[in-house]
């Protein structure tokens, strides 16, 4: 009973010490907002292009003080969808009040979600980020069309994932915040942008007449995935009113 | 007044039976753990076995509603009177009757397997089903379409409710339905496993005998007792058919030591499971046991056990072919709870 009633004392009163973080992410291509379909765009290799799809996974978000207890997102998993504003727009809830300085998280799904069956949620296989004949997460998803591509429709398809061995494609980011202002009961806003260009230059440059499908894991499927690894910027932070 | 205490007590009388016999239809659902066999890989814990997921399951399986044009089932290729293999069919068929590259295997002891498909390219049994039902010759359908199409069903989202506790349906629970079924999909009441418990309709002949000590010998160590396969892939020495071009593990792995192997399959019911091989090639036993005996085409990656050939005289053959025979177990075959769901639910 005291054990009860003390649990639930500290469960209210940790309550009080917590706030929330709301991330938005804005896709943008050449730092302009992202339209899918209609607007074209123009990569480093100089090749036009539209963009049709873009989606990926975010995971395992952590939020770290300079020194102290880094915040950890539990059953972390976010799908974002540039066609689907309410998947652009994430809270994170119950996060103990402080400054932060870093916000980390990955591109893409960990192995042990692509070994372990059926999930649900954003991991759930029916919101088509799961390959069935070669089980496994697509961590990242670009697809478009230009006319450089010799292919059905000018189509070129990006599909990036990979959990085993050499062919890892899980990506590590770590965006410096400055300071972030966690508050009690209150909520903190991020914006970040997803800026789409780094999908074909830095490191490897990608030349669309060459390079306009890759569906598997796999050599090609890393250097996308180390191309788009610091596509995630911070455009903005807004701390709760005062 | 007297009255009104009769009808209460008949009206408790009558909830009282319905809901015995609602918990009779619903009879939990067991998996045992054959004497002497290892753990099964599946890991229950997380998709706990209920009646009702069971025949959520069931009801999946059977339904072309997970086809793309409502014409194909899991069962289509998958029956169960011949081990849920596709009999006769040396490479199945799909939507629009398109032709795959492969035999749909049999579906047996599942919950003891680690990798599905020919190629091992499915890494966990509840997934398995996605890779026929997305592929655009066999099922050409979304997990996404299946949820939108099952959700419009009464008597779907009737059976989601009795299954998870609430009527939503999910991919995920599409999923785990089909896999509640699957993982009763066990055999382990053959003449073979029988002798081997020494029960009285267990007794094995002479000839069986000798076939099980020449198993044993040369067939053992792949298809290994009691389930018959070891769980890996092999080379086992077939030439490669020139039209299909198929590697089998490479084309999962890309690893050069993984060329022309294959899955191991189960031998439990293959007296039904014809034809045989990932390809279907083999229409009858005798021909499986002398491409073993004297057919095997030597490559890199051949398995180490098929270097040497096995020499059998052909009453040795028959000895074996006999042993065979005795991993067929009627009782799975015709296993009612298996089979097409008539009653209504």
């Amino acid at each position: 009973m005291y054990v009860a009633f003390s649990v639930a004392v500290y469960g209210m009163k940790a309550q009080k010490n917590e706030g929330s973080l709301i991330i938005k992410i804005h896709p943008v291509f050449n730092g302009k907002a992202l339209k899918l379909t209609t607007e074209p765009y123009v990569n480093a290799h100089q090749d036009s292009l539209f963009i049709d799809v873009f989606k990926c996974y975010l995971s395992a978000l952590k939020l770290s003080p300079g020194n102290g207890v880094e915040f950890k997102e539990t059953k972390s998993y976010h799908l974002i969808n540039a066609d689907d504003s309410i998947s652009l727009v994430f809270v994170i809830k119950n996060i103990p009040e402080g400054n932060f300085k870093t916000l980390s998280f990955n591109i893409g799904v960990d192995s042990i979600s692509s070994v372990s069956g059926a999930l649900d949620g954003d991991l759930d296989p029916s919101k088509g980020m799961y390959w069935a004949w070669n089980t496994g997460y697509i961590d990242a998803k670009l697809m478009g069309r230009s006319k450089q591509c010799k292919t059905r429709q000018n189509s070129f398809e990006y599909h990036i994932g990979g959990y085993s061995g050499p062919n890892k494609t899980l990506q590590k980011v770590r965006l410096d915040l400055n300071i972030i202002n966690i508050e009690p009961n209150k909520t903190t806003h991020l914006e970040l942008k997803a800026e789409l260009a780094e999908w074909f230059n830095n490191p490897y440059l990608l030349d669309l007449s060459v390079t306009n499908a890759v569906l598997i894991p796999g050599k090609e499927a890393l250097r996308m995935a180390e191309n788009y690894a610091d596509m995630f910027q911070v455009l903005k932070i807004t701390s709760p009113k005062k | 007044m007297k009255h009104r205490i009769w009808i209460f007590l008949i009206g408790i009388f009558c909830l009282f039976t319905w809901l015995a016999f609602r918990c009779i239809k619903e009879e939990p659902v067991k998996f045992l753990i054959p004497k002497g066999w290892p753990k099964p890989h599946y890991d229950f814990s997380k998709n706990k076995l209920t009646a009702a997921g069971f025949s959520l399951g069931r009801k999946l399986f059977y339904d072309p509603v997970l086809s793309n044009d409502s014409s194909i089932s899991c069962a289509s290729c998958h029956l169960q009177a011949t081990g849920f293999a596709h009999v006769d069919h040396d490479l199945s068929h799909g939507i629009e009757g398109k032709i795959g590259t492969r035999n749909a295997p049999g579906i047996v002891n599942p919950a003891w397997n680690k990798f599905f498909m020919w190629d091992g390219g499915v890494n966990h049994l509840e997934v398995q089903a996605l890779a026929p039902i997305t592929n655009p010759i066999e099922m050409n359908e979304s997990l996404n379409h299946i949820v939108i199409k099952l959700s419009t069903q009464l008597s779907y989202r009737k059976a989601f409710k009795r299954a998870f506790g609430d009527s939503i349906i999910s991919g995920q629970r599409v999923l785990l339905g089909i896999s509640q079924f699957l993982v009763m999909l066990n055999s382990s009441n053959s003449k073979y496993d029988k002798y081997i418990r020494h029960e009285k309709d267990g007794k094995f002949s002479v000839q069986e005998l000798n076939g099980l000590k020449i198993f044993r010998k040369h067939c053992g160590s792949c298809h290994t007792e009691p389930l018959f396969t070891n769980n890996d892939f092999a080379n086992n020495g077939l030439k490669v058919d020139t039209s299909l071009k198929d590697y089998g593990r490479y084309s999962i792995t890309h690893n050069a030591n993984d060329s022309l192997k294959f899955k191991v399959p189960s031998l439990r019911n293959i007296e039904f499971t014809y034809p045989y091989m990932h390809d279907g090639r083999f229409k009858k036993l005798s021909e499986v046991l002398n491409h073993y005996n004297s057919g095997i085409k030597s490559s890199k990656t051949l398995a180490n056990e098929l270097q040497k050939p096995m020499q059998l005289t052909a009453e040795q053959k028959t000895d074996l072919l006999v042993f065979l025979l005795t991993l067929s177990d009627k009782s799975f075959l015709f296993d009612q709870r298996f089979s097409y769901p008539r009653e209504k639910s």
